[in-house]
């Protein structure tokens, strides 16, 4: 067969009333809609918009690495590119944030931490805090505000919060930088206690790993339900600075459990959920590798809940991104 | 008539290189896209549609049921919680087949772009289902990428995003810059491009990853006679692979000069479907009706203004000629 085909169940007769000022009716298909889903069938075709089994969905999304890899990057170098300093900003914005949370928090404001280090401690819990508040933020966005990119290319959704996620370690990691080094400055300020490098230290990227992994299941999450309801934007930057003062970002919050005016238990559940929070437990587990405090010794049981937090939260955020799959770039 | 048709634009494009010009006749084969009565509709939030209802597509509020208490809150409900419901495709079915080459006819709004996005698999239908074979690839004017990176990089997210290897997509990479021919350019941001430039190197990347279904929206309108010249090439390329095009474009002509079968969209629903030239001369025949017509007024104004010229053309002559008369004079008495 080589001539055009139609569908037209009557060969359509252009302005057949005469009045070409009117299209001709909507055609009627010559074919009944079981006999078109048969005919798909015989062929082989494959339904679109169905939404992918769970493993086949993962394989598609593991064959796609190179690109959530150069999308990350790609984003995380452009960010700072339309600057004069271009690069360098990747290394002065954590310095200058930094400075900012000393000055205000460490020199300004007296509050008691149970450490020495204060300004190590207020860095590390910057920085660290950061990293989960641009995932969640970033990750809400990473479907909503690239509707363009949707409707134009075909590929696993999920490919958006992993690489949002990822592009923001890869600014993480000059910043690590910056911050191990003010940390161990710090320590030569005399009523500090000294700061050395340690074998600790080698735990470091481990700490971060099950972070971004955590922080990967929370821009999942917030991707699925920023989609659906927009409005919900309006409100993350609410939670996140809650979080912010209840995860011990700049003081430790637990020490004010105490002069609350509730029973002994209520004090044991609240301090017991202020602490083992996920945010809590990773933000203790940079602090016990890079200071050498007291307050912060090593544990095995922060170490695996770290463990667990990232597990539960990457693979609950998945499986709900993923079921939202065949929805993403309708609205 | 209704009020969209009053409204509608009149987009008869005619460019005068293609004239002339036919798609290649290609052997078809089994069918490799079935649509089955595809509705689309979109939700759209913080806007609530009156007027720009009536334009082709079917545009209805959200029915909230509003108890007699709220309704003083009645005010306020175009500002809060305004949501719109966009029935942009209304029930379209139809069945392509491997090789061939279709082109889709419609006035501004009757749905093309939108469907063409559907049967790509990038907007979710509300109900009936799209069948392919192979993966379909959408080729916008508007799919920008990344505008902040250069287009070296936007190659490369481009190929990866369409399933190729960071391998394949190295190969490609000269053929993709020669074929949109934007040169040195590659090296700089694509914010930096010219539209034409930019389309054009979209079209290049999304063609490199040579799709089995390749569906282009107007991107063609923005190249040079060259660049036309070249995706005309490699569209046939595609269809000589057993691939199937699709074509939305304003252009008649265009349409006349690559396809082989055109479908005509009106308010969402498919109105023809047939052969290139009965369709394209039925759809030419509708929107030459559609313009302004030749009104008594339009007419004597019309005349007035072609009177008043020949009027001052008439002057302009008798000034050259007196003037033509006065020099010979001139040239007279010198001489005497």
């Amino acid at each position: 067969m080589s001539t055009p085909t139609t569908d037209a169940a009557a060969p359509a007769k252009p302005a057949a009333s005469g009045d070409a000022k009117k299209p001709p009716p909507p055609l009627v298909p010559s074919t009944t809609s079981a006999e078109r889903l048969a005919l798909a069938q015989q062929h082989g075709l494959r339904p679109l918009n169905v939404r992918p089994p769970l493993g086949e969905y993962i394989r598609s999304l593991a064959s796609r690495w190179a690109f959530i890899r150069v999308l990350a990057t790609s984003t995380a170098y452009a960010k700072n590119q339309n600057n004069y300093l271009g690069q360098l900003w990747a290394v002065l914005n954590p310095i200058l944030n930094a400075a900012v949370y000393v000055l205000i928090f460490g020199v300004l404001l007296h509050l008691s931490r149970g450490v020495s280090n204060s300004i190590a401690y207020i860095v590390i819990g910057v920085f660290m805090f950061r990293f989960v508040e641009a995932s969640v933020s970033g990750g809400a966005k990473s479907i909503s505000g690239k509707t363009q990119l949707l409707r134009s290319l075909h590929f696993p959704r999920a490919v958006l919060p992993m690489s949002t996620v990822l592009s923001l370690l890869t600014t993480l990691v000059p910043a690590i930088v910056v911050m191990c080094g003010i940390t161990l400055l710090s320590g030569y300020i005399p009523t500090y206690t000294m700061v050395h490098v340690t074998w600790w230290w080698l735990l470091l990227p481990a700490a971060v790993a099950l972070m971004w992994i955590f922080n990967t299941g929370l821009a999942f999450i917030m991707a699925r339900m920023v989609a659906s309801v927009p409005d919900l934007d309006n409100i993350i930057g609410f939670v996140m600075r809650v979080l912010m003062y209840a995860s011990g970002v700049i003081f430790p919050v637990s020490h004010y459990v105490e002069n609350l005016g509730v029973s002994e238990t209520a004090k044991t559940i609240l301090t017991g959920v202020l602490d083992y929070q996920p945010i809590a437990v990773y933000l203790y587990l940079v602090r016990s590798v890079l200071m050498q405090e007291d307050a912060f010794p090593p544990s095995g049981l922060m170490w695996a809940l770290g463990g667990v937090w990232a597990v539960v939260f990457f693979v609950i955020g998945f499986i709900v991104f993923w079921r939202g799959e065949e929805r993403y770039g309708r609205d | 008539m209704t009020e969209a048709d009053e409204h509608m634009d009149f987009d008869l494009e005619v460019e005068p290189e293609d004239a002339g010009q036919e798609a290649l006749e290609t052997e078809l084969g089994g069918p490799c896209l079935v649509v089955d009565d595809l509705h689309v509709v979109y939700r759209v939030i913080g806007g609530r549609a009156k007027k720009e209802a009536e334009q082709g597509a079917e545009v209805r509020e959200i029915k909230l049921k509003v108890p007699f208490h709220k309704r003083l809150l009645r005010a306020g409900r175009r500002h809060v919680g305004a949501v719109s419901e966009v029935h942009a495709v209304r029930g379209v079915s139809f069945t392509v087949r491997h090789g061939e080459s279709v082109g889709i006819v419609g006035v501004n709004g009757s749905g093309k772009s939108t469907m063409l996005r559907a049967i790509a698999g990038l907007m979710p239908p509300k109900s009936g289902s799209v069948h392919v074979s192979g993966e379909p690839s959408l080729l916008g004017v508007n799919a920008a990428l990344m505008p902040s990176l250069t287009g070296e990089r936007n190659i490369m997210i481009g190929g990866l995003a369409l399933g190729l290897t960071p391998k394949q997509v190295d190969e490609k990479f000269d053929e993709v810059v020669e074929f949109s021919g934007i040169g040195d350019f590659v090296y700089l941001p694509m914010k930096t491009y010219s539209s034409g430039m930019g389309a054009r190197l979209r079209f290049a990347i999304s063609s490199a990853a040579s799709p089995d279904i390749l569906m282009i929206d107007e991107a063609l309108a923005t190249g040079d006679a060259a660049f036309k010249e070249r995706s005309k090439s490699r569209i046939e390329d595609v269809r000589a692979n057993a691939g199937t095009v699709f074509l939305v474009s304003h252009s008649i002509s265009t349409i006349e000069a690559m396809c082989t079968r055109v479908l005509w969209m009106h308010q969402g629903q498919l109105v023809m479907d047939g052969p290139v030239h009965e369709v394209a001369d039925a759809y030419k025949n509708f929107v030459r009706a559609q313009r302004p017509g030749m009104g008594p007024a339009r007419r004597r104004a019309l005349q007035r203004k072609r009177a008043a010229e020949e009027a001052a053309k008439k002057k302009a002559e008798e000034a050259e000629q007196k003037k033509a008369e006065a020099q010979a004079l001139k040239a007279e008495e010198a001489r005497a």
